[in-house]
């Protein structure tokens, strides 16, 4: 696909035009006291960052525990050295960065606090498409506001454009990552991997989840040979499989419209490989992410983790993060 | 809400009739309408929980309806409106009129269809998929029922295709309001063009056209606009001197070859311009054309044809070359 057809930009000029006041809109303060419910939700569960030299909130955090666990987008956070961070109306004077995970791009981050009020994260829902969620939209020092948005597209894993593949659809179960249909002419099919084969190992390290290949791939290239651990039916297998380019194998990623961003946006610098994610539509700036999206029923859906365009936010599903905590803790010790 | 199953045809849709409808359709609207969007704005989770309800009751046939479209190298969305396959788009996506294009539905099939007519003017255009049906297709507010501050939502392939993602929707409210405009605070992107945007009772109000400086600014082509034209856009006219397509200027078209007439019959290839049209085609200095788009190969016949088509159009060539006789249809380059 060479390119995509572009709505024109032109200004909003139209005749005789007859107009709703923009309080009322979507992204209208009217519409935000509406969700005063949900706001008291984001208002305790959430951190936000402020830079020290400029003052200016610059990034929100996802509370994870009551004695002050933060969780934040690392790629953003690593830009600001010297910053302070608030919680409800408290202000936090001294934030320690406790670690980082590269696969989701996930700071961790402690402040001396207590009887702070955490996510409930871990729990596993689909949310389908149209159902409301709410994100924090601009800040006041003590106040967050809401922002409205829905599920927008399917759930799913946003590879890295030109990274490598196996040439495998993966789903997570049985304690490994389970092979649905296998590409023609990939890696995989010339080294006779099959559907049903369970992934449970690549080279010397144990595979449970998707974030352990994309972790184990970001540093491979294609033409190299990895070798993986596969249960078939009664058998253990080792089974070297090369490594091929996702472009080559299933053709070029699209043109992601970034020209098209206008002028009101600024985006995330890291907004593709991801492990899983939920899209929303809730219009969201690169400084606008890290916080926690809520549905109307203040259920957690997840963490946002990048302003991707125009249109698109993209959110670590809440199931996926007991998983990433845990390892940032331990390798905070 | 009528639900149609051939569209009907809509003498009743030209002209004077239509304000006639639009006038007398104001008061009996109100009963279609959901109740929620009499209000100035919802006031409790429980008004939000309505318009999610509403919206994802429509979604399953709506997403079903809303395509993709292919057209020589790039994308947009448009939606079916028939189980004959009858689609809406922009013209700014379809280009122009007759011109062949891949329909992909969300699935991923791929259909074939063929675009009818357009307004340049207003960014309005038709298309019709030419395999058997049924196809899922969608309501037309044919009554135009929906007023300002109405929620509405928008489908589109964003960014072009992507089976993994799937269609995206997303919400707004109808913002602002002229006669062959509309404008929702529901963002858009390139890939949209030519998509749907829909009432909460999952009617097709309009079809997306462009954006504003903001990511809150859509415009959206409504449908008013395309009963106002619908017997010139099914019968394939291109409408309007406007800025959402250029029309297909005869004789602008280019095949890159010099011919004289040949001894056996037909007309030889004596020059022929490097990476032209032709010689992609696989034309060689020495080949026979034999046929013009179906007609005994002549001088006349092939200037007379090329006089008449522009670039951008297609021309049926059938030669011999070694022996070998080959048909390939061309399309015409830009006249250097």
């Amino acid at each position: 696909m060479k390119s995509i057809f572009v709505l024109l930009v032109l200004a909003a000029s139209l005749a005789v035009a007859n107009t709703l006041p923009s309080e009322k809109r979507k992204n209208g303060p009217l519409i935000q006291e509406a969700l005063s419910p949900v706001q008291i939700a984001l208002q305790e569960s959430s951190a936000a960052f402020y830079n020290n030299e400029t003052s200016s909130p610059f990034l929100y955090g996802t509370v994870v525990s009551q004695d002050g666990l933060i969780l934040t987008k690392a790629s953003e956070l690593e830009q600001v050295k010297d910053f302070h961070v608030r919680v409800g109306t408290k202000k936090y004077r001294d934030p320690k960065v406790l670690g980082s995970d590269e696969v989701w791009d996930v700071a961790l981050v402690r402040i001396e606090a207590e009887g702070l009020t955490p996510v409930k994260m871990g729990e596993t829902a689909e949310f389908p498409h149209g159902t409301w969620v709410v994100s924090n939209g601009s800040t006041e020092r003590r106040f967050r506001r809401p922002r409205p948005g829905i599920i927008s597209a399917n759930k799913r894993e946003v590879p890295v454009p030109g990274g490598v593949v196996l040439g495998v659809e993966l789903k997570e179960e049985q304690g490994g990552l389970v092979i649905g249909k296998v590409t023609e002419n990939s890696g995989a099919e010339k080294a006779g991997l099959k559907p049903g084969d369970l992934i449970v190992g690549i080279d010397e390290n144990p595979v449970k989840k998707r974030a352990d290949l994309i972790k184990k791939f970001k540093d491979e290239k294609e033409g190299n040979l990895v070798r993986l651990k596969v249960k078939r039916e009664e058998e253990e297998l080792s089974i070297e499989v090369e490594l091929m380019s996702r472009e080559k194998l299933y053709g070029r990623q699209m043109t992601r419209n970034d020209q098209l961003s206008g002028g009101d946006l600024q985006q995330s610098d890291r907004r593709t490989g991801f492990p899983m994610i939920i899209q929303h539509e809730t219009m969201l700036t690169r400084y606008e992410v890290g916080g926690p999206v809520f549905t109307l029923d203040q259920q957690f859906v997840g963490m946002n983790i990048a302003a991707v365009n125009r249109v698109e936010a993209f959110a670590i599903p809440s199931e996926e993060l007991p998983d990433i905590l845990a390892e940032l803790k331990k390798s905070a010790q | 809400m009528t639900r149609i199953k051939s569209y009907p045809l809509p003498m009743r849709f030209a002209g004077i009739t239509v304000l006639a409808i639009l006038a007398f359709s104001a008061a009996a609207a109100r009963a279609d309408r959901p109740a929620l969007n009499d209000k100035p704005t919802p006031r409790t989770l429980g008004d939000f929980r309505e318009i999610q309800k509403a919206l994802q009751s429509h979604l399953e046939r709506t997403r079903a309806a809303t395509v993709c479209l292919e057209v020589a190298g790039s994308s947009g969305s448009a939606v079916i409106i028939s189980e004959d396959g009858l689609v809406l788009t922009a013209a700014h996506v379809t280009g122009k009129v007759g011109a062949e294009m891949t329909v992909v539905m969300e699935d991923g099939r791929k259909l074939k269809g063929k675009s009818l007519g357009l307004n340049s003017e207003t960014d309005s255009a038709m298309l019709q998929i030419e395999e058997e049906g049924p196809f899922p297709f969608v309501d037309v507010d044919l009554k135009d029922t929906t007023r300002l501050g109405d929620w509405v939502y928008s489908l589109g392939h964003s960014g072009g295709f992507d089976k993994e993602r799937g269609i995206n929707v997303r919400i707004g409210r109808l913002v602002r309001e002229a006669e062959s405009t509309i404008q929702s605070d529901c963002m858009l992107i390139g890939g949209d063009s030519g998509g749907p945007l829909f009432n909460l009772n999952g009617q097709l109000i309009g079809i997306h056209s462009r954006v504003g400086a903001s990511r809150e600014e859509s415009m959206h082509v409504p449908i008013r606009e395309f009963q106002r034209h619908w017997d010139d856009l099914k019968k394939g006219e291109f409408i309007g001197n406007g800025g959402f397509a250029q029309k297909v200027v005869p004789g602008s078209g280019f095949l890159g070859i010099i011919t004289d007439a040949s001894t056996g019959g037909g007309l030889r290839v004596i020059e022929i311009w490097a990476k032209g049209p032709a010689e992609e085609a696989g034309l060689k200095v020495g080949d026979r054309i034999v046929a013009v788009d179906g007609k005994e190969a002549t001088q006349e016949i092939l200037e007379g044809r090329l006089a008449e088509i522009g670039e951008g159009d297609k021309i049926t060539l059938k030669w011999i070359s070694g022996g070998e006789t080959i048909e390939k249809e061309i399309t015409l380059g830009k006249r250097p």
